[in-house]
C-alpha cells in the first residue's frame, strides 16, 4: 500500500464520517419539524381548555444555589409568581461562602422549621431547614457544602412534598407560564417521568424583576454563536431525538421529573460532571431493566432564559465540562450500548452520541491536522483542501439554517428583519474559528474525562441582565 | 472558477464532495428564501389582521350586548382571505360570555353567513380549519351539523375527537354526555383538563347518571381513571359511590381513589380497617380522610399512625390531627409531648410548625 492509497483512504474516511454525521443531523431535523408541527396543532387546543383545573399536578420547584448572593432574590422573587395552581419552592443552600443565606432569611422573612426531613437519595449533611413566614410555599434548605450541584439538587428532592420535581438553575430566567407548558406531557401520558424544554440564551434581552420583558439578541459575539447553537441544539437536537423517546438529556436549567422515578434510580448522582446527562441515561436503563413503560419528552417551548459565557476562558471552562460529562455518562451507562431490549436508544441515539459526539472531536481535529500535514507534505493541493472545507462550511449552514428556519415557523422569538438576517449572518460566519476553537475545547474534554478529572461547581461571569440590581 | 471544478481531473471523494457541496449550498439558499418569504407573509397577515380586528371587535362586542344591534346594525363586508380571523374573534368573544349574549352573537353569525361558511370549511383537509369549523358549529349550537361532528368525535386524530366533544356539548349537552362518558376511559389520549372542562360545561346534573353507569361497568384500571372526575359529579353520587366502592373493593389503587372522594362520614368504619391496609398509600389516604371526617374517637388511631414506618402516612397523619376541629394549640402540644415514638414526634412538630403553632 502506498502512501498515496493512505491519503486516498483517509479522504474516504472523513468523507463518510461527514456523511454520517450530516444524514443523521438531517433525519434528525426532519423528524423535530413533523414533531414541532405536531405540538403547536395540538398547543392550540390546550391553550383552551380552561387552562388550569384541579387536575394539574402539584410541583416542587428545587433551585440549587452555591454562592448566588447577586441574584439570588430576584429569581425567586420571580418564581413565587409563576402562572401554577399549586407549587412550592425549595431553595437549598449548598454551604455557600457568601450571604446567599443570609439574603434569603433577611428577603423572604424566613423561620427556622422543624422538618422532619428524610434522605431518601444521597447527599451531604442538612443543616437546618427554614420556611418563610410571608410565603407558606417558600423553604430553605440549609445544608454542607457537597461540592456538586447534584448534590445540592438531591437535598431538594429529599425536601419536595409533591410527585413532580422541577429542578432549575437559581440564575434561570422562566417563563412564567413554564411549569403549565411541561406539565402538559405528564397530562397527556401518565408513563413520562421526565420532561426537558428549550433553554434560550438572555444575554441581550432586556430582564426585569426575573422575568423575561424583550427578548433581543447580544451584541457579544460569542454569545450570539451560542444563540445559533443553542436554536440548534434544542429545536433539532432535542426535538429530533424525543418523537422516538430517545432523548438523552434534559438541560439542568430546568427539568421536570416524576419525584418517584427519580428517587427510584438513585437521584442525581454527585460524582458526576454532566449530572444532567447522567441522571436520563440512567433513567434509560434502570426502566429499561425493570421492562417498565415510560417517556421521556421534551417540549419545544421556551420554558427557560439562561446567562451564556460571553469570554472565551469562560466558554472554554463551560464546553471541556459538557465533554467531559459526556462521556461520563456515556461510559456510567454503558450497559445501555447495543442492549437487546434498549430500543432506539440502545441502537440508535448512543451510538449516534457515541461516534458523532463523544469521538466527533477526534475526527474532526485529526481532519484539520491531517488537512494542514497533507498540505505540507505536497500531498493536498490547496483547491481540493478548500473544497472539503467549503463542504464542511455549506452542511453547517445547512443544519443552522435548518433550525433558524424552525424557529421561525414555530416560536418567533426574534420579531425584527434584522435580527433574523444575523442569525443567519452568525450561521455562516461560525464555521471559521468559532467551531474549530470548540473541538479543540471538547478534545480537552474527552482527554480530562479519560484522565478521571474532578467536578466542583462552576460559575461563569454574569451578564448584568440577571443580576438583582437590574 | 465553475468550469475549472468540472474540467479538473478530481478524485473520487473530491468529485463527491463538490456535488454535496452544491447541492447542500441550493438548500441553505431554498431554505434561506423560504423562511425570509414566510416573515414577510407574516408581517403582511398580522397587518390584515389588525385591521380586520379593529374593525370587527367593536361590530361584535356590539351585538353580544344588545340584541337589537345583532339583529339590525350595518355590517362591513369581509373576503375570504379575513374569515378565518374573523371566525376566530367570534369564538373568542363566545368563550368569553353567556346566556343572551351568546344569543345575540348567534343572531350575528347567522347575518354574517357563518354556519354556511363553517360547514364549508369542515369538509376541508386542513386540520386547524376543521377544527375552527367544529368550534364555530358548536358555538352556533348547530343541530344540523351533529352527525358530522359525531362522526368527527370517533376520529383517532386528538385534538379533532376532543373538539368535536366540546362542540357537541355546546349544541346539546343532554345527548353529548350520554356519548361522551362513556367513551373517557378508551380515550386516554384526550387531555384529562379537556375531559374536565367539557364534564364542568355540561354541569354536574347532566353527568352524574351517565357517569354513574360508567363507573359501575368500569374494570379496577378504567375505575381509578374515572375517579378523577368524579368531582364534578353530583355530591350525592359521590358519597354513595365512594361507599360503595370501599365496602367492595380489595384492589389498592381504587381504594386510594375511593378514600380521596370521602368527604363526610361515609364509611368510616371502613376507613379504619384500612387505616391498617398493608399497601402505605391506602394508609395514607386512609389517615387524610379519617382528618376529613373529623371524628373525636379517631384520635388515638391517628396517634398510631404517627409511627407508620412510611413517612407519607406519618405526615398525613399528623397533619390529619393538627385539623381536627376539637383540638386547641394546647391539646395538641400535649398530644405531641406525649408522643414517644421520636419520628412520631418530629413529624407532629412540623405538622404543628405547618399552621404557625411552633
Amino acid at each position: 500500500m502506498t502512501a498515496q492509497d493512505i491519503f486516498l483512504a483517509t479522504q474516504w474516511v472523513f468523507l463518510a464520517y461527514f456523511i454520517g454525521i450530516n444524514l443523521g443531523y438531517l433525519s434528525q431535523n426532519v423528524i423535530a419539524a413533523l414533531g414541532i408541527r405536531r405540538y403547536l396543532q395540538t398547543a392550540d387546543q390546550f391553550e383552551a381548555a380552561g387552562v388550569f383545573s384541579a387536575l394539574d399536578i402539584p410541583i416542587s420547584v428545587v433551585i440549587p444555589a452555591f454562592n448566588e448572593s447577586a441574584s439570588i432574590i430576584t429569581s425567586v422573587k420571580a418564581m413565587l409568581q409563576l402562572e401554577y395552581p399549586d407549587f412550592e419552592l425549595v431553595v437549598v443552600n449548598d454551604g455557600s461562602t457568601d450571604d446567599t443565606l443570609e439574603k434569603l432569611i433577611d428577603a423572604f422573612g424566613m423561620r427556622l422549621f422543624p422538618e422532619a426531613y428524610r434522605a431518601r437519595v444521597p447527599c451531604a449533611p442538612v443543616r437546618a431547614v427554614y420556611r418563610s413566614a410571608r410565603h407558606g410555599n417558600l423553604r430553605v434548605v440549609d445544608k454542607e457544602n457537597g461540592g456538586s450541584k447534584a448534590d445540592a439538587s438531591n437535598a431538594g428532592v429529599n425536601a419536595c412534598r409533591y410527585p413532580l420535581v422541577c429542578v432549575v438553575d437559581a440564575d434561570s430566567v422562566l417563563q412564567p407560564d413554564s411549569l403549565r407548558r411541561v406539565v402538559r406531557s405528564f397530562l397527556e401520558d401518565q408513563t413520562t417521568v421526565a420532561v426537558g424544554g428549550t433553554v434560550r440564551i438572555a444575554n441581550g434581552c432586556t430582564v426585569r424583576r426575573g422575568f423575561m420583558e424583550k427578548v433581543a439578541l447580544p451584541r457579544n459575539f460569542l454569545a450570539l454563536v451560542q444563540v445559533v447553537e443553542y436554536l440548534r441544539a434544542f429545536l433539532f437536537g432535542r426535538m429530533g431525538w424525543s418523537p422516538i423517546n430517545a432523548l438523552l438529556i434534559i438541560s439542568g436549567a430546568f427539568g421536570v421529573f416524576h419525584k418517584e422515578t427519580l428517587v427510584e434510580v438513585g437521584g442525581f448522582n454527585p460524582e458526576a460532571v454532566g449530572e444532567d446527562m447522567e441522571l436520563i441515561l440512567r433513567m434509560h436503563r434502570i426502566m429499561k431493566e425493570k421492562k417498565r413503560p415510560y417517556r421521556i419528552t421534551f417540549v419545544p417551548d421556551p420554558v427557560c432564559w439562561t446567562d451564556a459565557p460571553e469570554n472565551l476562558h469562560d466558554l472554554k471552562g463551560q464546553r471541556v465540562r459538557w465533554q467531559h460529562g459526556l462521556g461520563q455518562s456515556l461510559f456510567l451507562n454503558r450497559s445501555l450500548i447495543f442492549n437487546r431490549g434498549g430500543g432506539t436508544v440502545s441502537w440508535v441515539a448512543i451510538p449516534f452520541y457515541l461516534i458523532f459526539e463523544l469521538l466527533g472531536p477526534i475526527i474532526e481535529v485529526a481532519g484539520y491536522v491531517f488537512i494542514i500535514t497533507c498540505a505540507f507534505l505536497g500531498w493536498l493541493s490547496f483547491p481540493e483542501s478548500a473544497i472539503f472545507l467549503g463542504m464542511s462550511v455549506a452542511l453547517g449552514v445547512l443544519l443552522s439554517s435548518s433550525a433558524i428556519m424552525l424557529e421561525e415557523v414555530s416560536f418567533h422569538m426574534y420579531p425584527r428583519t434584522r435580527e433574523l438576517l444575523m442569525l443567519y449572518l452568525i450561521a455562516i460566519v461560525e464555521n471559521f474559528g468559532f467551531r474549530q476553537l470548540t473541538a479543540f475545547w471538547r478534545l480537552q474534554g474527552l482527554i480530562r474525562w479519560w484522565r478521571g478529572g474532578k467536578h466542583k461547581w462552576e460559575t461563569i461571569t454574569r451578564s448584568a441582565s440577571l443580576s438583582d440590581d437590574s | 472558477m465553475l468550469e475549472w471544478l468540472f474540467q479538473s481531473d478530481f478524485n473520487a471523494p473530491v468529485t463527491a464532495a463538490i456535488w454535496s457541496t452544491i447541492g447542500v449550498t441550493i438548500a441553505t439558499i431554498v431554505l434561506f428564501a423560504y423562511t425570509l418569504g414566510l416573515r414577510v407573509v407574516m408581517v403582511i397577515r398580522s397587518h390584515r389582521r389588525v385591521k380586520m380586528v379593529a374593525r370587527w371587535r367593536n361590530i361584535i362586542a356590539a351585538a353580544a350586548l344588545s340584541a337589537e344591534d345583532a339583529e339590525s346594525m350595518p355590517m362591513p363586508s369581509f373576503s375570504r382571505a379575513q374569515t378565518t380571523d374573523l371566525l376566530e374573534e367570534w369564538n373568542r368573544t363566545c368563550s368569553t360570555v353567556e346566556g343572551n349574549s351568546l344569543v345575540n352573537l348567534v343572531t350575528l353569525a347567522n347575518r354574517m353567513g357563518l354556519p354556511a361558511i363553517a360547514k364549508k370549511m369542515l369538509t376541508r383537509r386542513r386540520l386547524q380549519t376543521k377544527l375552527l369549523a367544529i368550534q364555530t358549529l358548536g358555538h352556533l349550537h348547530d343541530n344540523d351539523s351533529w352527525a358530522a361532528i359525531e362522526e368527527l368525535l370517533r376520529s383517532d386524530n386528538t385534538p379533532l375527537s376532543i373538539t368535536a366533544a366540546v362542540a357537541l356539548v355546546d349544541i346539546d349537552a343532554n345527548r353529548a354526555v350520554q356519548q361522551v362518558v362513556p367513551m373517557i376511559t378508551k380515550r386516554r389520549d384526550w387531555p384529562r383538563t379537556r375531559v374536565s372542562r367539557f364534564l364542568r360545561m355540561a354541569g354536574s346534573e347532566l353527568v352524574s347518571e351517565p357517569m354513574y353507569r360508567a363507573i359501575r361497568s368500569a374494570d379496577p384500571d378504567e375505575l381509578v381513571y374515572l375517579l378523577q372526575f368524579v368531582q364534578l359529579v353530583e355530591s350525592a353520587v359521590i358519597d354513595a359511590l365512594a361507599e360503595d366502592l370501599i365496602r367492595s373493593s380489595k384492589d389498592p389503587a381504587v381504594l386510594t381513589a375511593a378514600l380521596k372522594l370521602i368527604g363526610g362520614h361515609v364509611g368510616v368504619p371502613r376507613i379504619e380497617a384500612l387505616a391498617q391496609h398493608e399497601t402505605w398509600f391506602v394508609r395514607m389516604q386512609a389517615a387524610k380522610a379519617l382528618g376529613r371526617v373529623g371524628q373525636e374517637e379517631h384520635l388515638e388511631l391517628l396517634e398510631r399512625m404517627l409511627e407508620d414506618r412510611e413517612w407519607w402516612v406519618r405526615y398525613r397523619a399528623a397533619q390529619s390531627i393538627v385539623s381536627l376541629p376539637f383540638l386547641g394549640p394546647n391539646a395538641l402540644r400535649q398530644i405531641r409531648d406525649r408522643q414517644t415514638d421520636r419520628y412520631g414526634r418530629d413529624m407532629l412538630e412540623q405538622a404543628l410548625a405547618e399552621v404557625g403553632l411552633e
